[in-house]
């Protein structure tokens, strides 16, 4: 099984909700300027008064993959999980099953659509490019875990210097 | 090594694909009961309805049988086990010997001893050959006995195709082995408003018509029809398994790597007992995903891995026209005659609605319609890791915004069953 080398990283803390992204994510896919073409989403908590992007993380043992009644939801090369819009009927076992609730449901056609990274694009993925505020990132693999047990280690030295 | 797999659904498909990709040298054989190739039996009521054209259901083609090197023996009904002489004997009495043996044949379908069952316009949706008989029938009022998952998709698809459709469930509301009474009453509602007849608490007692179906008689009232579905459940095929003396209890018992009781003999997908990954009891859910993971441990034990499995989890969702329903773990039903204190939290803005089932602090179950249903799987995930929710409530109110970008998972989590602190999700 192919998995995948490169992932997103969010940055909720850094997010303004100004749905940029969405933006260029339904023009990359969808050719027009819509977010409810989106195949990310941005949840806004209230309480939290934080903004949170909703990206596929495409886990290695996908539940996604396994609950969907058409197998319509299928790994890539580039290891992201996509869904086949010939045969998906939008019953959203995959959205039920997903640990973050991920995959979008395009308002128009009832069938789900999950980020792709932009598959190969030479740009990147556009919404990485269009955020303004870095909120959203591309990392390899280990970076992810790297970074946030450097960014703790820094922190508790600004506490105990030495 | 020869290994012979009996059924060819997700199930036993799943581990000649495994076991072929892992090795190339392994002789596989398919023996099927029917005659066609590898198909879906979730997506049967979508090509019932016309949602999907006949190809789509096929998962495989012959030729891809032959690319696979996996022979495949079609209308090979297998009648008996012999495992001294390690032979399967089909239907037709060919003998086919073999090294590993795997039990994927699944269930079959229970149809109730209801005078006039038998009769011409009685039908039923768990094969392919029954539902493309459905299909081409042509009629124009319709019932379905039973509304499990296969009775509610059945007769969605036949209302799409134009029939008037009644259900009729024995038990108190519709879906009873998914969903509680509030949650069930929501789905009621948005099936009548679709067109669709629901009569519960009711029996069948008799299909009345001599050649012809042409009413149902119940305890209550007579529904006339030209057509019925029985969709009364499916039972494991634990017949076949008994010729060989493998000890069976609901279905076939399997250990965590899917041995049966009599040495080289696997056994998964529907026709297997096992347990909840949650709880540990023993159950059957006769559900895709889990044929899937079975599979997988099967194929993975016949070449020598030495892996258990996991457990099987509860996880099911219904939908019909624009009604979406998601249901995992327990209901409030099944908690109710276990040990310890439960607890309900249940949400409601219009008609989503959202109700988790708690067990001494912990997620045992819950269900969910409309928009709360997309977060449902933040709610098994606090299931498996069996989150103590008292304290994820703490913790939720005085969560630091630092930690924000590693604990957002708990901060939606909070929002659902936080039932001390009023929250509010928007999506954007």
């Amino acid at each position: 099984m192919e998995t995948r080398r490169e992932q997103l990283a969010i940055d909720p803390l850094k997010c303004t909700g100004c749905q940029e992204c969405l933006l260029a994510c339904s023009m990359k896919h969808q050719g027009v300027i819509n977010p409810k073409l989106a195949m990310l989403k941005i949840i806004r908590l209230e309480t939290q008064e934080l903004e949170v992007p909703v990206i596929c993380m495409a886990c290695d043992n996908a539940p996604c993959i396994k609950v969907c009644p058409m197998n319509a939801r299928t790994r890539q090369k580039n290891g992201t999980v996509a869904t086949n819009t010939d045969v998906c009927i939008g019953c959203r076992a995959c959205v039920y099953i997903c640990p973050v609730g991920s995959p979008a449901v395009n308002p128009y056609t009832g069938q789900t659509m999950t980020c792709d990274m932009c598959r190969g694009d030479e740009a990147g993925p556009w919404c990485v490019v269009a955020c303004r505020e870095g909120a959203l990132k591309i990392t390899q693999d280990d970076i992810l875990t790297r970074g946030a047990a450097r960014e703790r280690a820094a922190r508790s030295r600004a506490i105990f210097p030495n | 090594m020869k290994t012979v797999i009996i059924g060819n659904g997700i199930a036993g498909n799943r581990v000649a694909t495994e076991l072929r990709q892992r090795n190339k040298e392994i002789e596989i054989c398919i023996l099927s009961a029917e005659d066609v190739p590898e198909y879906d039996p979730c997506s049967l009521p979508y090509y019932l309805a016309g949602n999907v054209g006949k190809t789509d259901i096929f998962k495989k083609t012959i030729n891809d049988y032959k690319q696979l090197g996996i022979n495949i023996a079609f209308n090979s009904k297998v009648v008996a086990i012999n495992p001294e002489a390690r032979k399967v004997i089909t239907e037709a009495g060919i003998e086919i010997g073999y090294d590993k043996l795997v039990l994927a044949h699944g269930g079959a379908l229970f149809f109730p001893p209801i005078e006039g069952i038998s009769n011409a316009g009685v039908f039923s949706c768990k094969q392919m050959s029954e539902a493309e008989k459905l299909k081409f029938h042509k009629g124009r009022k319709a019932v379905v006995i039973g509304s499990g998952a296969i009775g509610i998709e059945a007769a969605e698809a036949l209302k799409k195709k134009g029939y008037e459709v009644h259900i009729i469930e024995l038990l108190g509301w519709i879906l009873p082995v998914l969903f509680d009474e509030p949650t069930a009453r929501i789905l009621e509602a948005a099936m009548e408003r679709q067109g669709i007849h629901i009569h519960t608490g009711e029996k069948v007692l008799q299909i009345k018509g001599d050649e012809k179906v042409t009413s149902v008689v119940t305890d209550k009232r007579e529904i006339e029809c030209d057509t019925v579905v029985v969709a009364t459940g499916v039972i494991p095929g634990t017949a076949l398994a008994k010729t060989a003396l493998i000890e069976t209890g609901r279905g076939i018992k399997v250990n965590r790597k899917m041995e049966t009781s009599v040495p080289d003999i696997y056994a998964c997908g529907d026709c297997v007992e096992t347990f909840d990954s949650c709880t540990e009891e023993i159950v059957m859910f006769q559900l895709k995903h889990n044929a899937i993971e079975q599979a997988q441990i099967v194929a993975k034990n016949i070449l020598g891995d030495n892996i258990g499995y996991l457990g099987a989890y509860a996880f099911a969702r219904v939908h019909f026209f624009n009604t979406h329903a998601a249901t995992f773990g327990k209901t409030m039903r099944a908690t109710q005659c276990m040990l310890g204190k439960s607890e309900l939290i249940e949400k409601q803005s219009g008609d989503d609605y959202l109700r988790v089932v708690l067990l001494d602090g912990r997620v045992i179950g819950g269900q969910a319609v409309g928009k709360y249903a997309d977060y449902i799987g933040l709610l098994i995930g606090a299931m498996w890791r069996k989150d103590d929710i008292e304290q994820l409530r703490e913790r939720w109110n005085k969560i630091p915004q630092a930690g924000a970008a590693y604990s957002w998972p708990l901060i939606q989590l909070g929002q659902l069953v936080g039932s001390a602190m009023p929250g509010s999700t928007n999506q954007i």
